[in-house]
């Protein structure tokens, strides 16, 4: 085999390494860490709501997919092992948000109860009767 | 005076009458399962909006494709942005009837399920069998069809044809409790 030939072999074999590294590196990248991002909105549970009650379908565009930092009054909390709930509700307000939280909060929502004031981050992925949270946690 | 305590009083009587005949769940589930040779795919939806009308025995579900949560983030991706158009079509509706809801009288059994699905913005009459609870004043629904991809017009790209199924089995169990 020519000193070229070699190299010519060899390159393609780097190349097919690499992009075999990249491809597994995209299939098995993890899902966004909320806990690290910074929110790109901070609002409350009442300017959320009542952004998507008068303009629905832009507001989606804005905030769904979004990490959102939001502050509201504890309505309701259901806590289970995998699929803990808190459920962000204004006075007077029909519509809530509603916050799925993850797994790891859970010992930090045995200390809360209704009525307390939390601030709440994670990602919105949008609006049926109430704003939906995922992949929540808590700020201090 | 009389007149007046007599209108609020019906009023109030209507307005339970109305809030009895509801039935909703914010949390229901609904999941979905792929299989091909080379991988299976699931994702699961626990924010479901489900409601009965216990008057009629219709039921109206929404929900969002975002709330879809994947093992894998590349794949939830892919779901949002290429298959089902999530900015575009965000919500999957169904809206459709409980057969027979009144003479099952609350009993629990199978019954059928007719209605609309509406998934990527394209609508397709679907009926399933379910299972039907009364469970301490919860209206309990599982079960599971089948939607084939083609029939909403959902493009999965030649590359991973052979990953993603051409029929996709979807699961659901709803908890509605009653609405006030």
């Amino acid at each position: 085999m020519s000193g070229k030939r070699f190299y010519v072999v060899l390159s393609f074999i780097v190349l097919a390494v690499l992009a075999l590294g990249i491809s597994l590196y995209l299939y098995n990248k993890p899902h966004v860490n909320i806990e690290k991002s910074e929110p790109e909105y901070f609002l409350t549970a009442q300017e959320l709501i009542t952004e998507y009650q008068k303009h629905e379908i832009e507001t989606d565009k804005k905030y769904s997919e979004r990490i959102l930092q939001v502050k509201g009054q504890i309505n309701e909390i259901s806590i289970n092992k995998d699929k803990s709930v808190i459920v962000l509700k204004p006075t007077g307000e029909v519509s809530s948000v509603i916050c799925h939280m993850l797994p790891v909060e859970n010992t930090k929502l045995l200390k809360l109860e209704k009525g307390d004031m939390v601030t709440i981050k994670g990602k919105c992925t949008g609006y049926l009767l109430d704003v939906i949270m995922v992949r929540c946690i808590l700020e201090e | 005076m009389r007149w007046l305590f007599f209108v609020i009083i019906n009023l109030w009587v209507l307005n339970g009458a109305l809030a009895q005949g509801k039935f909703l769940a914010k949390d229901g589930y609904v999941s979905f399962f792929s299989h091909s040779l080379l991988e299976d795919i699931k994702a699961d939806n626990n924010q479901v909006l489900s409601i009965i009308d216990t008057d009629t025995g219709s039921i109206a579900i929404q929900l969002l494709m975002r709330s879809f949560m994947f093992k894998k983030a590349l794949m939830q991706e892919h779901f949002n942005e290429n298959y089902v158009e999530s900015y575009k079509y965000p919500k999957a509706t169904f809206s459709g009837k409980i057969k027979d809801f009144d003479t099952l009288n609350r009993r629990n059994g199978k019954t059928e399920i007719v209605g609309v699905l509406s998934i990527h913005g394209r609508k397709k009459e679907i009926s399933t069998m379910a299972m039907i609870e009364f469970i301490n004043n919860e209206i309990v629904l599982k079960g599971e069809f089948w939607v084939e991809v083609a029939d909403f017009d959902i493009k999965i790209p030649k590359i991973v044809e052979n990953n993603i199924a051409k029929s996709i089995k979807v699961n659901f169990e709803l908890h509605h409790k009653p609405y006030n």
